[in-house]
């Protein structure tokens, strides 16, 4: 056991060693060589990762009877001297307690499915190993992040991660949409975690280091917690609230809360791999994952930071829940409930309810994976379809966007089984539905928002909570029931400029046995599952059915409350109440859902039923209540026009004075000259003249090129040095 | 020698070898010139002849104790100091401590990467690399001299090959930029060079004339000197009094502090001109984007942390009282700075590649600025450590960025060389026919844009940590520039390499084997130092703390 605890800085090593692998050796050159080198390695990580949390929990744990968080006792931590600071050092290591260890299981179990899934599902890219590279680093990033010791590696791994988001959002590097999408995901969460820098810098400054632990000079500190709790800051807070609310604006970015959260949904113009190891299963989580791993510190201020954090968070869960609801795209109907679901952990965090958002983070881990890589296995079965095979071959973005809009699928239940039944234990879960996992730890959430007295917050959960069951309902039926309405479907609108004619071997991608001939294909049925693919779901599924029992809320029956306890926690009893009204607003959502839907949609072309009944506030949800265009007129345009303004004063205020210095010397010295050439010129013409001979002499010397001159010159001074400091002076 | 004095522990005279070394290399190439060489031959043999002072720099980096202190500051060491001119007291004085060498490590790895990028060089072949060896010798001989005398001698003369660089084989507007940039650090400097003769004729007044900088640095801190008695300010006010000007200008109020002041602002001028801090940095652009690909390398790289340099050495130790009073504008300076050069990057991503990557520097050396401005600042209970981290941030910064920016300079020849444009404008699609290419300019990037992981980042964030404790404001503000920077670049390289593959992508060639490793070592030591970078930050973290121990004290 303790061969995990002293090498468990393999788990990130072993993905780590997979990049460099793909990226730098010939293995690049062959798909299956570094596709399989990639997974054999984080199938290697989770063995490592898993061993290691029973090692973690292998020691025993009593239940918490006090009120409130604390912070768990590491299972190990080590540390290098990392940069010399002054007169202290600062260090670097890993820091290994049991929410880590159980952090570093999901996320290798999660990655290990992606990585299979993505066998199949790019294996018609011709960049897949350049696929499986940016995983490998992105997986890496995030295990690093996970088992950081303190915050300032905690945000290098964030970064990293970011980078690895940027470069798979833009993997299909071809498409004006796609690199715009990256830019804007970089950008807009570098807001966020710039401002968490500073929120580092001011902690480092006020704690001495940024190493997690409750030990001297450590950021956990009771002494120290308590002092920058009662200090005044900056802005009339506390140091503790400065603090944790810069800490915070790196959660908004990277977690997509409002009002950062504008660049998840483009997000999703990434493969969908990408969009569920990154944009669902673990990078936005890492925001959730931050606020609980600096809980101390939001705990130690008057509750300022706390607030913000618990409105943002149930606010973007309700309000990315009502955009859901009016999207057809089958990844951005996804999107948004991620936002939704990170929204709920959030809240959770704000509320005081540290096991539930965590609880919330795994299982939705889990079950959003499932449900991202069943829609990835849709789009890829969509693709083969003969109408989009067909558009495909005039525009591939168009046929892509085509492919995922859910007006036209329908029917897929029989065509996709496997996917189907998978799917469908994500969506129970999603919606909460016991005894599936989501309905567990949502169920924890709303019952710690009840019990604490926060009804506002207990109410807009359970309003998205509704949401949720009604926007995955129309998602299902559309997709899954009803027939196939594929044969006619929406064609989606290009408005970039794109290849024309058939470009098969750029920018293609989640496009499953393309054969050369759109006639070759025509034998050849585009519903079939490929095995690695439908091992990864069967196996996520499997986690998103069973993830509830890691902390079932129940008293009598045992191995309940074991996440609670492992983490060292309170544990939270289950409230009958809460579970039967939730149970009851999932019901509630299903059946509306199921009512609206059910037979809506004869043919791809039809209206939404809800676009058919309030038009205006559909059309305000389909466009995302234009907050990008906001943006877009407001900070954009500040930026472009601070750009030209700086161009100008830069060329020409500023220049403007040097050029005049400049030309007002030439001036005066034209005057000097005239006045020396009139005036005082005549009477040295005669030296001049014998000087002139003396230097026509000398000029043959020269060779005419001025950098000679300076060479001769500082050459033979330096010579002279030398001749006189060696050999004349000693 | 005292204490604060170690001579080259086996005799050996390594740092003057190291200046000649480049010089030696010159003649060679005059030689060669003489003999009527063939131009590739000299190409090769000045490449491989920069591999000396590399193995030289090596040499005193290895034998150099990088937690030395003594009698308050930094031990310098490989010092060499013998009488030059005695009748004013010039000293030939080298010596390197852990301000200097990591910049004279820096110029010695730098120059190759110069040399590189002029491979492709057609005209007057031999003088190009003769002069890129003369200015790699008087920018090291810049950071180790530490007599005023060869110290300003060094820094004028680094403009001359500078100048001849950018005016025989720069672009288009290339006598305009070359004029600009010789005359405005020429005429920045002039009131360097008029303090130093006041610093001399004060220093001489009580007894003790001097150009040694070491010793009136010593002074300026209040640290003892032997021979002398009194702080800097006390010997130039007692001077002041004598030659009468004390009684011109009365002597109520802070009047030493006047003094000092006027001292603080000639020598400040003459950096932050070399140093591009906002409003003096418009010759930068000019010369950066005029210049050819190994003089921008040269210049960006190296050149502009002359200026830097010149602060840390001078203008913080000599007048500690008048930087602290003036550290709030200094601030202010660097955060307009950063701010301009980040939006003036920005402005640039239709258009100039090399403009652009020239204000990212500007952003850049604003981050330095704002380090030195915090070093200075605040008040006297501020903790030392923050002040160290902050000078240590700006070493780091200016080590990080010579490398990347210099990286980033040369994959803009290569794709020049491939394009014939500078323009950034009719590009695209680049990365499907140049996937290399686009993988080592994308890091070269990302580094400029300080990613962690690459040694961009560690300068940024311990500058901003330092700067926190004593200029919060500022600091806070100065994220705006990590921000528009990083949208610049984005849009810079979106531009050279995504999209679909349009007209530049026929025949546009993928990264040569030679053009590739000419970048790899660059990129491999940013990697490295980002991922640990104690062995650097060593180097200097001691000479760091003792130097900002004076602002504890005085003031």
């Amino acid at each position: 056991m303790t061969f995990f605890l002293q090498y468990a800085w393999l788990i990130p090593a072993l993905p780590l060693l997979g990049f460099a692998l793909i990226t730098f050796t010939p293995l690049r050159q062959s798909k299956p060589a570094s596709t399989w080198t990639a997974t054999g390695l984080m199938l290697a990580a989770t063995l490592v990762a898993i061993g290691l949390l029973a090692a973690v929990a292998g020691a025993s744990h009593a239940v918490v009877e006090g009120e409130g968080f604390t912070f768990p006792a590491p299972a190990v931590v080590q540390r290098f001297a990392w940069a010399p600071a002054g007169s202290s050092t600062f260090s670097m290591g890993v820091y290994i307690d049991s929410p880590v260890a159980v952090m570093l299981a999901m996320v290798t179990i999660t990655a290990t499915c992606i990585h299979l899934f993505s066998i199949g599902y790019m294996a018609s890219n011709p960049r897949q190993s350049r696929f499986f590279s940016f995983i490998s680093l992105f997986t890496s990033a995030m295990l690093l992040m996970t088992m950081a010791d303190n915050l300032l590696l905690f945000f290098m791994a964030w970064e990293i991660m970011g980078l690895c988001s940027y470069l798979l959002i833009g993997f299909l590097y071809e498409r004006p949409q796609a690199y715009r999408a990256a830019v804007k995901a970089f950008i807009t969460t570098r807001i966020g975690d710039v401002l968490m820098m500073v929120g580092l810098v001011y902690l480092w400054t006020q704690a001495g280091s940024l190493a997690l632990g409750t030990g001297e000079g450590e950021i956990f500190n009771p002494e120290f917690l308590k002092r920058i709790g009662s200090e005044p800051g900056m802005l009339g807070m506390s140091h503790a609230s400065g603090i944790a609310l810069l800490l915070f604006c790196g959660t908004i970015g990277k977690s997509a809360q409002f009002p950062l959260h504008v660049w998840l949904p483009d997000a999703m113009e990434g493969p969908t791999p990408v969009s569920a190891l990154i944009h669902a299963a673990t990078m936005v989580a890492a925001g959730v994952f931050l606020v609980a791993r600096t809980y101390p510190i939001f705990l130690a201020d008057n509750g300022t930071a706390l607030t913000v954090v618990r409105f943002i968070g149930a606010f973007t869960a309700l309000f990315a829940a009502t955009i859901a609801v009016a999207q057809y795209d089958i990844k951005r109907i996804l999107a948004y409930s991620t936002l939704s679901q990170l929204g709920f952990m959030v809240a959770a965090l704000g509320i005081g309810g540290w096991v539930a958002g965590m609880f919330h983070l795994l299982t939705h881990a889990f079950f959003k994976a499932l449900l991202f890589l069943g829609s990835g296995a849709v789009i890829h079965a969509m693709e083969g379809t003969v109408a989009i095979e067909k558009l495909h071959h005039r525009d591939e973005y168009a046929a892509q966007q085509t492919a995922q809009d859910i007006r036209n699928m329908g029917g897929l239940r029989t065509k996709l089984p496997w996917t189907f039944w998978t799917y469908s234990i994500g969506y129970l879960a999603l919606a909460g539905i016991v005894p599936f996992a989501g309905f567990w730890s949502k169920d924890e959430i709303l019952a710690h928002a009840m019990e604490d007295g926060n009804f506002v917050v207990y109410g807009v959960l359970t309003l998205a909570a509704f949401l949720t069951a009604f926007y995955m309902t129309r998602q299902w039926l559309l997709v899954f029931f009803g027939a196939f309405r594929g044969e006619k479907p929406v064609v989606f609108v290009n408005t970039e400029p794109h290849p024309v004619g058939h470009d098969d071997h750029l920018g293609h991608d989640d496009h499953p046995g393309h054969a050369n001939h759109a006639d070759a294909h025509a034998a050849h049925s585009p519903w079939h599952e490929s095995p690695t693919m439908t091992a990864a779901l069967v196996v996520l599924a499997s986690f998103a059915l069973t993830a509830g029992l890691f902390n079932l809320p129940f008293h009598n029956i045992p191995g309940s409350f074991w996440l609670a306890r492992l983490w060292g926690q309170e544990v939270a009893e289950i409230n009958w109440l809460v579970a039967g009204i939730s149970l009851l607003v999932a019901g509630s959502g299903i059946a509306a859902g199921w009512l609206a839907y059910r037979s809506a949609f004869a043919a791809a072309q039809d209206t939404d039923p809800l676009d058919a009944r309030v038009p205006g506030m559909f059309r305000l949800l389909n466009e995302k209540y234009r907050i990008d265009e906001l943006y877009a007129a407001s900070f954009g345009r500040l930026t472009a026009i601070l750009t030209l303004a700086w161009a100008v004063l830069d060329s020409l205020l500023l220049d403007g004075i040097v050029d005049g210095v400049g030309k007002l010397t030439l001036f005066i010295s034209r005057v000097n000259f005239i006045i020396d050439d009139t005036l005082l010129n005549d009477g040295p013409d005669a030296l001049a003249s014998g000087t002139n001979a003396v230097g026509r002499q000398a000029r043959r010397l020269q060779t005419g090129k001025a950098q000679d001159y300076v060479a001769y010159v500082f050459a033979g001074a330096l010579a002279l040095a030398m001749l006189y400091l060696y050999v004349i002076k000693k | 020698m005292p204490a604060y004095l170690m001579s080259s522990p086996d005799g050996v005279p390594w740092l003057t070898l190291l200046l000649l070394s480049p010089l030696l290399g010159m003649a060679l190439v005059g030689l060669a010139g003489a003999l009527r060489w063939d131009d590739r031959l000299v190409k090769i043999g000045v490449a491989a002849w920069m591999g000396l002072p590399i193995a030289i720099a090596a040499v005193v980096a290895a034998g150099f104790s990088p937690a030395a202190t003594a009698d308050g500051q930094g031990v310098v060491q490989f010092a060499e100091k013998i009488a030059w001119i005695t009748a004013i007291r010039v000293d030939y004085f080298l010596g390197v401590d852990g301000l200097s060498l990591p910049m004279v490590l820096l110029t010695v790895v730098m120059a190759p990467l110069a040399v590189a990028a002029s491979w492709g060089v057609t005209e007057r072949v031999k003088t190009h690399f003769a002069l890129l060896l003369l200015l790699e010798a008087a920018m090291i001989g810049y950071f180790v001299a530490l007599n005023f005398f060869f110290f300003f001698i060094f820094w004028e003369f680094s403009l001359v090959p500078a100048f001849f660089i950018i005016q025989l084989w720069g672009r288009e507007n290339r006598r305009y930029a070359a004029f600009k940039f010789f005359i405005y650090t020429m005429a920045g400097s002039v009131g360097l060079l008029l303090l130093f003769q006041v610093l001399y004729l004060a220093t001489r007044n009580v007894g003790a004339p001097t150009f040694d900088l070491i010793s009136l640095g010593r002074l300026g801190q209040g640290l003892a000197v032997e021979g002398t008695t009194g702080t800097l300010r006390e010997i130039i006010y007692s001077y002041m009094t004598k030659i009468g000007v004390v009684r011109m200008l009365g002597a109520n109020g802070p009047y030493p502090l006047l003094y000092t002041s006027i001292a603080f602002w000639a020598i400040f001028v003459a950096f932050a001109i070399k140093l591009a801090v906002w409003p003096f940095h418009t010759w930068l652009p000019d010369a950066y984007s005029q210049a050819p690909v190994g003089g921008s390398i040269m210049l960006s790289a190296v050149m502009s942390k002359m200026g830097a340099y010149g602060m840390l050495r001078i203008l913080l130790p000599l007048v500690p009282d008048a930087a602290h009073a003036f550290a709030p504008v200094m601030g202010a300076l660097a955060l307009v700075g950063i701010v301009a050069g980040s939006f003036g990057a920005l402005a640039n991503v239709g258009g100039d590649i090399k403009r652009l990557i020239a204000y990212t520097s500007i952003n850049h050396m604003g981050y330095v600025m704002l380090a030195i401005a915090a070093a200075a600042a605040g008040q006297v209970g501020v903790s030392q450590d923050s002040r160290a981290i902050a000078i240590n941030g700006a070493l780091m910064q200016m080590v990080a960025h010579g490398l990347s920016t210099g990286a980033l300079f040369y994959l803009a020849g290569a794709m020049h060389k491939r394009t014939g444009s500078w323009e950034l404008s009719g590009l695209g699609g680049l990365r499907t026919v140049a996937p290399t290419f686009a993988g080592v300019m994308g890091v070269a990037m990302f580094a400029n844009l300080g990613l962690p992981g690459l040694a961009g980042f560690v300068g940024e964030f311990f500058i901003f940590r330092g700067a926190w404790a004593t200029l919060p404001l500022f600091t806070n503000l100065a994220v705006i520039g990590l921000i528009i920077t990083a949208l610049a670049l984005l849009l810079m390289y979106q531009r050279i390499f995504l999209g679909p593959t349009g007209e530049a992508a026929h025949g546009f060639a993928d990264l040569r084997p030679a053009e590739l490793w000419a970048t790899v070592p660059f990129l491999a030591i940013l990697l490295v130092l980002g991922v640990y970078p104690y062995p650097i930050m060593n180097l200097f973290n001691a000479a760091a703390l003792q130097m900002v121990a004076v602002f504890q004290r005085v003031l």
